[in-house]
């Protein structure tokens, strides 16, 4: 005999597996004279004389508003005309009714073919779902479809939530924009509950944020006559109302936001980044060439789809994130930084070579913009009239390590972490990149002076330059940039802390900086920003393009002894930063920081472009 | 090998397991009917019958010993099948369950579940055990939990907890106290009881009149407390943490009704199917539900409702009884065998289908989530089929040896 337990035992036990099974059992008769005796009746009601149809009640998505409460994005009502499946007994007799007559005229009323109406009907009658024929009609259809409804049985409006961006094309790259989901999308979120037909943020905060904006869809069963009309809602069974998404509020001054749209409307490829400097939250964000939102809400073409996406100009990208350009001369507060901050500069240090219009490295000799030279210059004077020579030397001292860690400090080269999707990385290149690139230690110093003056491989986008300026207003404190302030009815968000630990130098230098960048501005390379009564510091830059014309340029913050606003401008092919981008910055600065009656007055006149070298770089 | 007379099955448990193949044939045909996709599905699955009773036998026929030795193996290379479909599977609704053969699918989970019923028989089948010692009872629990918890991810919750059933009653089999098995269930009850009553103080008591009773040493009391301690703490914050969809799924697993486009769409659709059919159904063929798709997965996980309608409630009724043959007459053969491998090896797939019978008819008639499990021998499918049929395969093997030993 196997061990185990007498015969006595396995008996007691299997007696209570008999009881479990005659529980379980006793559970499914139970439930079956419940459904079959006791709610009989009053199922064959519903099974012979209708039918229970479902009607998806749709959630509105979250509204999106700027810091004041102004909306940005929010829902109007539209109108779908669907197709109801009719009840299953009446399947004969809405053959009979759903003829070539009612086809036709079906697809005449909405404007489609016959052969795409018959595709969705039988679509509808095999899952017993409501299809939708036409969406977003016209107030015309919606007139010809109410007027024929009682003679097309199956026939019905919906009216749904659809997007809607009241301010157009404002901020349209940030905000994003919501569509209908597609197939891929649908497969990868199937288990967040999305159903086809549903809205989902495709790009930018819609995208981002799509968990907290999306609501939760509501449901109703209704009692359907023989001809798939309404009769009355489901007994025991009350709709589900629609949960609302949540509204989200930015960080985004839409008063900013609109006096960047002006400024930058006359640039045709291009972006600008506004960010308080204290915190690292954006106050606008503008990206040319533009699109409107609200063509996505009720569906575009795919040849318009097309037309928006893959045309040169790409109005879906959002430059200010998501293009990386070389950062011209505003890197130059870099170098400096590094050379203060590694000891190598103080405010009064001259490099051993005065600026003669360029400067001899390895038998090369590297160009200053200005090939009158600029003389013998301090550090300051150098920032202000942005001199090539002069950081060529610095550089050199500093060595790559040292000007790369300054630069990523001040939140270049790597994500700023920003909540929106698909930012770019841009890059600070380090020994390992060269050593990819060149013989492993053998690259050679040149590359160094480029560096300097942020040309070669530096590339940065415009929100990291605008970082950058950030931290530098601030004294080196590190921020997180960031576009949501508040997501209402979920008090636990909170913005991530930042991702850099920022700068520590001595405030000595930072005055340094500080005052380098106010002169750029009052008689430097910006006087274009010039504003009574505000004192503004900034940075001109010309990056060189192999592509084409050079971009311009430009970095600044103000108030300088309250810094509240750090502007950075990029202007795709348009030559000078001091020509092209100071005066934009104006603009924004004056419409956001002088009071009403001056913030319209005309701009500062232009100092002639060779006179002081305001056109320079 | 003489065939003088007829050999030593369990025929009670046969006729009783071919009357549902027979049943889920003419079910099948009737809820593919209609004109549509599925149209002919019936031809199908009566060649997938004639191929799983091919395959029985030569289960049936195969000594139990061998499938004692391979339990090992055969478990190991089920877990790494499981761990495949999640890397590679093919999705279907939203889980991956599925291996893909060419023309052929195959559910890895099924495997996974006869292999943890042979390593838990093999294990449980041992002379010193005392599952009073932590030595004993703990490795069944891990043999467990890992295909377990593999298969919840795939996610097919409806199969995964079959495994935690059939270790609670092969436990039971091999001779844990009932107040033991209660104490170690006692955090799941505790989570259980939260979602149903939204309060700790349902299980709180519950949990002390059972310590009264059972009366654990020392360490186990303050071991089971501290857990259930920790449990209740952490439910209710597990719960804040989590997605709103996330928590709707829960929510909709303990209360269907709560998703009334998904999940309650089904069950809305077959509690009037069920109902409509009253005492003795509409009539072979006559049922209006199924038709024009107002039952969605009427072939397959909605079968039942199928056989409801058109069969009234002595058609559902016989079915259940069905059942009960086949479930009370194999746990009656874990009685009658001699061989502890077998005997365990019973009570563990009885137990499985037990729990797919119940999951999948409760679920029918409004008393259970929806979780996707097919009703065996009934429901279209099969994988599903094959894997029943051996299932009846094996249980006729303890039956042929039941006086070994």
């Amino acid at each position: 005999m196997p061990p185990g337990p007498p015969r006595q035992v396995k008996d007691q036990r299997f007696g209570a597996f008999v009881a479990a099974v005659l529980a379980g059992f006793g559970l499914v008769v139970l439930g079956l004279l419940r459904l079959q005796v006791v709610q009989h009746d009053e199922l064959t009601r519903l099974a012979e004389q209708n039918r229970v149809r479902l009607d998806v009640l749709r959630a509105p998505r979250g509204a999106i508003r700027d810091r004041f409460g102004r909306l940005l994005a929010d829902n109007r009502p539209s109108f779908d005309v669907v197709f109801r499946p009719m009840p299953a007994e009446s399947a004969a007799r809405a053959r009979a009714v759903l003829d070539g007559n009612w086809y036709a005229q079906v697809a005449a009323l909405i404007v489609d073919d016959t052969s795409a109406v018959r595709r969705r009907v039988a679509e509808a009658n095999r899952t017993g779902q409501t299809a939708v024929l036409r969406r977003n009609a016209p107030f015309a259809v919606m007139a010809g479809v109410e007027e024929l409804r009682a003679d097309l049985p199956g026939l019905d409006i919906q009216v749904v939530p659809l997007r809607s961006y009241p301010e157009g094309a404002a901020a349209a790259q940030m905000l994003g924009y919501a569509g209908q989901i597609n197939d891929q999308e649908l497969q990868a979120r199937e288990d967040a509950g999305y159903r086809l037909g549903d809205l989902i943020g495709k790009t930018g905060i819609e995208r981002r944020y799509e968990e907290m904006l999306r609501g939760e869809d509501g449901a109703e069963f209704v009692v359907v006559n023989a001809m798939g009309k309404r009769v009355s809602g489901l007994e025991g069974s009350p709709p589900r109302p629609p949960v609302p998404g949540h509204d989200v509020t930015l960080t985004v001054d839409l008063d900013v936001q609109r006096a960047m749209e002006e400024a930058m409307s006359g640039i045709a490829r291009g972006a600008a980044v506004a960010m308080d400097p204290r915190d690292g939250s954006i106050l606008g964000m503008v990206s040319r060439p533009q699109f409107d939102p609200n063509e996505f809400s009720s569906g575009i073409s795919f040849a318009r789809w097309r037309e928006l996406s893959a045309d040169g100009g790409n109005p879906l990208l959002n430059r200010a994130i998501q293009s990386a350009y070389p950062p011209g001369s505003t890197f130059k507060i870099v170098t400096m930084l590094a050379g203060l901050h590694a000891g190598l500069a103080g405010r009064n240090t001259h490099e051993p070579a005065a600026c003669n219009g360029g400067y001899t490295f390895g038998g090369r000799r590297f160009k200053c913009w200005d090939a009158r030279g600029h003389g013998s210059l301090d550090i300051v004077g150098a920032l202000q009239f942005s001199c090539d020579v002069y950081f060529y030397q610095l550089g050199l001292q500093l060595g790559l390590d040292r000007l790369g860690e300054i630069a990523r400090d001040l939140g270049l080269g790597a994500r700023t972490g920003i909540d929106l999707p698909a930012e770019a990385r841009g890059l600070v290149p380090d020994d390992a990149y060269y050593n990819r690139n060149f013989k492993a230690g053998h690259w050679p110093r040149g590359v160094l002076l480029n560096l300097s003056i942020g040309q070669g491989e530096l590339l940065t986008t415009p929100l990291q330059l605008a970082t950058m300026t950030s931290v530098v207003a601030n004294g080196g404190r590190a921020v997180r940039p960031h576009v949501v302030k508040a997501v209402d009815g979920v008090p636990t968000f909170r913005i991530d802390r930042p991702l850099e630990a920022g700068l520590a130098s001595t405030p000595e230098q930072w005055a340094v900086v500080h005052d380098a960048m106010k002169k750029v501005v009052d008689a430097g390379t910006a006087t274009a920003v010039r504003i009574p009564g505000i004192g503004v510091a900034g940075k001109t830059g010309t990056a060189q393009n192999p592509h084409g014309n050079d971009h311009a340029l430009f970095v600044c913050y103000a108030p300088t002894d309250h810094p509240t606003i750090a502007l950075a401008i990029v202007a795709e092919n348009s030559g000078h930063g001091g020509s092209v981008c100071a005066p934009i910055a104006a603009h924004v600065l004056r419409r956001v920081l002088l009071r009403d009656s001056l913030a319209t007055a005309p701009p500062a006149p232009r100092v002639p472009a060779d006179s002081t070298g305001a056109a320079g770089d | 090998m003489t065939r003088a007379r007829l050999p030593e099955l369990d025929w009670p448990l046969l006729l009783a397991a071919l009357g549902l193949v027979l049943m889920g044939l003419l079910t099948v045909y009737s809820a593919t009917s209609i004109p549509g996709a599925h149209q002919g599905l019936w031809m199908k699955q009566l060649v997938w019958f004639g191929l799983a009773t091919a395959i029985a036998m030569v289960v049936a026929g195969i000594h139990f010993r061998i499938y004692d030795s391979l339990a090992w193996p055969l478990y190991s290379i089920s877990l790494v099948l499981l761990v495949a479909v999640l890397l590679v599977g093919s999705s279907k609704m939203g889980a991956r369950r599925w291996l893909d053969f060419g023309p052929v699918q195959f559910q890895p989970s099924e495997l996974a579940k006869l292999a943890t019923t042979f390593v838990l028989a093999r294990f449980f089948d041992h002379s010193k055990i005392d599952l009073r010692r932590m030595r004993w009872w703990l490795p069944p629990l891990f043999i467990t939990l890992v295909p377990f918890a593999l298969v919840a991810k795939e996610p097919d919750l409806g199969t995964a907890m079959s495994f935690p059933a059939m270790l609670v009653a092969m436990y039971f089999w091999a001779g844990m106290s009932p107040g033991r098995l209660l104490l170690g269930l006692s955090p799941v009850f505790n989570v259980a009881l939260f979602f149903l009553t939204g309060s700790v103080a349902w299980f709180a008591g519950l949990f002390a009149t059972l310590l009264v009773f059972v009366r654990p040493r020392l360490a186990v009391l303050l071991l089971f407390v501290a857990i259930n301690g920790v449990v209740a703490y952490e439910t209710p914050h597990l719960w804040g943490r989590l997605h709103d969809y996330q928590k709707r799924r829960i929510e909709t697993f303990v209360n269907p009704e709560n998703d009334p486009y998904g999940a309650g769409y089904q069950i809305i659709q077959s509690k009037i199917a069920i109902g409509s059919g009253g005492l003795l159904g509409k009539g072979y063929l006559k049922g209006s539900q199924k038709a024009l798709a107002f039952l969605p997965m009427r072939h397959t996980d909605f079968i039942y409702s199928v056989v409801g309608e058109e069969f009234g409630l002595l058609g559902a009724l016989t079915a259940v009884l069905l059942y009960a043959v086949v479930i009370i007459r194999g746990y009656r053969l874990a009685v009658v065998a001699r061989d502890g491998f077998a005997s365990l090896l019973a009570v563990g797939i009885v137990t499985a289908l037990f729990f797919h019978v119940m999951v999948n008819i409760l679920m029918t008639v409004g008393w259970a989530p929806v979780t996707g499990v097919p009703l065996p021998f009934l429901s279209y499918g099969g994988t599903a089929l094959i894997v029943n049929c051996v299932q009846i395969g094996l249980l006729q093997n303890v039956a042929l040896r039941r006086r070994e030993s």
